[in-house]
């Protein structure tokens, strides 16, 4: 995995990035975290941030011409939070006397500043506090410069006195009448070790340094008026605050320009969407400054600009409170470890890979591209958990096995002959399309491995449907596309899944595939885009629907679309269009179409972390109060475990009528193992009229096992056919422990990685199941 | 990963019907060999682990081994 490449993604994330407001202060005031204490009427706490950023912050507090206003995102809904005013009522409610702070010695370096107005007096309190030796030297009979101007009800003239006595009590030297020119400059700069000019006006013209102030390579640098050429103090007090810094590297001799991008003014990166905030006009002053009351009500107007649309949207990042930029960090350093405990694994194994975060991310960044290559990149060197995704690839083995898998041309004309005597059953459309038969396969129905499972009745309907109504001849395709392989990271095996599919495809002479399953298309479309598919769904709006009278009571539902069909908009059309026809209404879910959300078992997560799977679940089926409607069988099972009232399209399309479809209770992971089975069976039987395969297990034994028992079974993720092989080993080898006292047998078998346990005793000719449970722990018995 | 099984009754080896005795095991997973004591028959060496220790310490081993 190519790492410098995966922090650039994520540098490229701007959730960390300043807002505007921030960004255009010259002193880069920490204007949220401002606002925030002030929300919380922590005057005092926002007054130290002010302290701690604005060079004599009570006075700039007071006449700062606030260049963070017009650009606040709440101006485009009801107008810029009041910076200023909420700066002067911080003052008023938060200040405090300041700690004593003892003086550094003097020790660093003398420095003269020329100019004892704003900039040079910044320069000179910033020196002077890092132990340099500071000299002022002012033409005038008075410190303060342009200040003076500023001397009214804002800006008292006892407050001005004040703060400039608290300079000369630094016992900073001070030349007042002393004016500097270009020739007295000279000597200063051949006397001190670093000269500040901070004079409005300079007998001739002089270049300088953008970034440091510095003129060429001398000891001079400047500052304030010349260099800002407007009279705006909070950049007079920044100009000078950066000259300080440059004088400071320069006599330390380090670098002068290392890392100062964001020094001054600077465009901040970072979007807002504001468009979804309600508009709330600014908070009126009831006096000169507001009142506490009305401070915290204004400060509560600021929206706290951050990107966070992917954390809204989802509920691992959210839960794992992780920003792209900080995720990435994360996967960085899990990736480099090389001895010690991978923290980040759990987290990575996750994430659904939905995709919605690149749908929400203003810069397209995809953590489902990334979590996708990090997992590859697991599985290669051997550091992916294998209990993470263990069951879901032995359920993938089990459905391309020959329990499941099958692939059949369509019944020829010839076999098929005998139906067509049959007057009523010559008029099905079934019987119609097998008597257009043509031999070659046009079409390849493959319904993919878990609406087999949960929906075994329904596949051989649609296969006759099928038939009867699409042009040219469908064969049938059981299996698993693989999409289990591509999300734990295995490469391995879903190439060599997809070589299988190809292989058929190949054979067949390259059919279309019709899909019904959302991940099987985004598998096809993401590892085999030369096989041309088709949606179930897709077909039925252009065949027509098979039933007429379907609809049980019309009901408004609400589409949760499978986020494997995120960019598929023809397909969300397809099974809205179906829905109506129905009958049904539809009520749009928030995050819905390209913007849907994952049902919790994407990515596995399912396997990997059930609790970050029902959170997933439980967000969900809060977002609408109506009955949902999906189209992936996954998506009906998480929802209806949930006990969210939850109809899978084809249980619109298929209505039984003994069984209440919305609340339909899932199959066990061991049903769906039968069910698929009991596909292949029906199929084999009805379609095509061969002798069902023999039953891979013979079930000699009958047993009981209880609810809760089962329940063990499934969060475990033991089946049936774990429990049968360990109770005949038992049963067969004498192979157990026994109690006594309670007549329990305890048995256990490895089967491949994982060893089983059941502990049961016999009910007559049954066997009561009382616990299972297995570790993959390997006991080596000597 | 010393156990000491909660399961306050007696089981008994059914092949061999013999208690079982405190002995030290070796266990393995992925790169890690190590040995516990764990209960097991003297005779033919049945190693008995219970849901406890299944689902409890060993769980956690097996967890801290994958994210070694």
């Amino acid at each position: 995995m190519n790492l410098d490449k995966l922090l650039e993604t994520g540098d490229r994330c701007i959730h960390k990035e300043p807002p505007a407001c921030t960004a255009q202060c010259p002193v880069h005031l920490e204007i949220i975290d401002f606002l925030s204490e002030i929300e919380k009427g922590n005057f005092q706490d926002a007054y130290k941030l002010m302290e701690k950023r604005i060079p004599f912050h009570k006075i700039i507090g007071r006449i700062c011409d606030h260049p963070c206003e017009a650009p606040c995102e709440r101006s485009k809904a009801g107008g810029s939070i009041q910076i200023s005013d909420l700066e002067k009522a911080v003052l008023e409610y938060g200040a405090y006397k300041p700690k004593k702070v003892w003086p550094l010695p003097k020790n660093k370096g003398r420095v003269a500043i020329v100019g004892g107005g704003l900039s040079g007096l910044t320069v000179a309190v910033d020196l002077d506090k890092k132990g340099y030796i500071v000299t002022i030297f002012e033409a005038t009979n008075r410190l303060g410069g342009q200040l003076w101007n500023f001397v009214g009800d804002a800006l008292t003239e006892e407050l001005l006195q004040e703060e400039l006595q608290a300079i000369k009590d630094k016992k900073i030297a001070i030349h007042l009448e002393t004016f500097v020119d270009k020739n007295s400059l000279t000597e200063l700069l051949s006397e001190y070790d670093a000269v500040y000019l901070g004079t409005s006006k300079w007998e001739e013209p002089i270049t300088w340094n953008p970034i440091t102030f510095q003129v060429g390579s001398s000891t001079l640098f400047v500052g304030g008026g010349l260099v800002n050429e407007t009279d705006s103090v909070i950049f007079s007090v920044s100009s000078g605050r950066r000259a300080a810094i440059s004088i400071e590297r320069y006599l330390s001799k380090v670098s002068l320009t290392d890392s100062r991008e964001r020094e001054g003014v600077f465009e901040t990166v970072l979007r807002f969407d504001i468009s979804n905030k309600a508009s709330l006009p600014a908070i009126e002053k009831s006096g000169v400054i507001y009142s506490r009351e009305e401070a915290i009500d204004e400060a509560k107007r600021c929206v706290k600009c951050q990107c966070r649309k992917c954390i809204e949207g989802c509920a691992h990042l959210r839960k794992y409170e992780m920003s792209p930029d900080a995720y990435i960090r994360q996967i960085n350093h899990n990736e480099r470890i090389i001895l010690g405990t991978h923290y980040a694994n759990k987290m990575i194994n996750s994430c659904t890979e939905c995709g919605l975060c690149k749908e929400e991310c203003f810069l397209d960044i995809s953590m489902k591209a990334v979590i996708q290559e990090t997992r590859e990149s697991m599985t290669e060197r051997g550091e992916m958990p294998v209990s993470a995704h263990d069951f879901a690839l032995k359920d993938m083995a089990f459905s391309n096995s020959s329990r499941f898998s099958l692939v059949r041309k369509q019944p020829s004309k010839e076999e098929s002959k005998d139906l067509f005597y049959y007057p009523l059953i010559s008029f099905s459309d079934y019987v119609k399309g097998l008597y257009k038969g043509t031999g070659k396969t046009e079409y390849l129905f493959y319904p993919g491995c878990q609406l087999p499972a949960a929906y075994p009745d329904d596949i051989k309907s649609i296969y006759e449907y099928l038939v009867g109504h699409v042009a040219g001849d469908v064969g049938i395709y059981l299996g698993c596309c693989g999409a289990p392989a591509d999300w734990a990271g295995r490469k391995d095996l879903i190439n060599e899944n997809i070589e299988a599919i190809k292989k058929v495809w190949e054979e067949m002479k390259r059919p279309t595939f019709i899909l019904a399953c959302s991940s099987c298309i985004r598998v096809f479309e993401k590892y085999c885009p030369e096989i041309k598919v088709e949606s179930l769904w897709d077909i039925y709006i252009r065949e027509g629907l098979p039933n007429k009278d379907h609809i049980k009571t019309s009901q408004t539902l609400s589409i949760h679309d499978a986020c494997a069909t995120r960019e598929n908009s023809d397909l969300h059309e397809s099974v809205r269009k179906i829905v109506s026809k129905l009958g049904y209404g539809i009520e749009e879910l928030e995050y819905s179409k390209e913007k849907t959300k994952c049902c919790g078992y994407g990515g596995l997560v399912y396997f990997a972390n059930r609790e970050q799977c029902d959170a997933f679940v439980s967000e969900r089926i809060g977002e609408s109060e109506n009955d949902l409607l999906v189209y992936c069988s996954m998506c009906k099972d998480l929802f209806v475990s949930g006990g969210k009232r939850t109809y899978h399209l084809l249980d619109l399309i298929y209505p039984k009528d003994n069984i209440e479809a919305a609340t339909r209770k899932t199959p066990t992971l061991s049903e769906r193992h039968q069910n698929r089975s009991q596909v292949k069976q029906i199929l084999l039987k009805e379609i095509w009229r061969e002798d069902p395969m023999e039953e891979l297990m013979a079930e000699d034994y009958t047993l009981i096992i209880h609810e809760d028992v089962q329940k063990s079974m499934e969060n475990r993720y033991i089946l049936m056919e774990d429990i049968l092989m360990v109770l005949k080993n038992a049963e067969e080898k004498n192979e157990r422990f026994c109690n006594p006292e309670t007549g329990d047998y305890l048995a256990k078998l490895r089967r491949e990685n994982v060893t089983y346990w059941v502990k049961y005793s016999n009910e007559g000719e049954a066997f009561l199941i009382k616990s299972v449970y297995s570790h993959r722990m390997e006991i080596v018995e000597e | 990963m010393k156990h000491e099984s909660n399961d306050k009754t007696k089981w008994l080896c059914d092949k061999c019907q013999r208690e079982l005795e405190l002995a030290k095991v070796k266990v393995r997973y992925m790169e890690g060999n190590f040995e516990v004591d764990l209960m097991k028959c003297p005779t033919c060496n049945q190693v008995f682990i219970d849901e406890a220790l299944a689902l409890g310490k060993m769980k956690e081993v097996e967890e801290g081994l994958e994210d070694k």
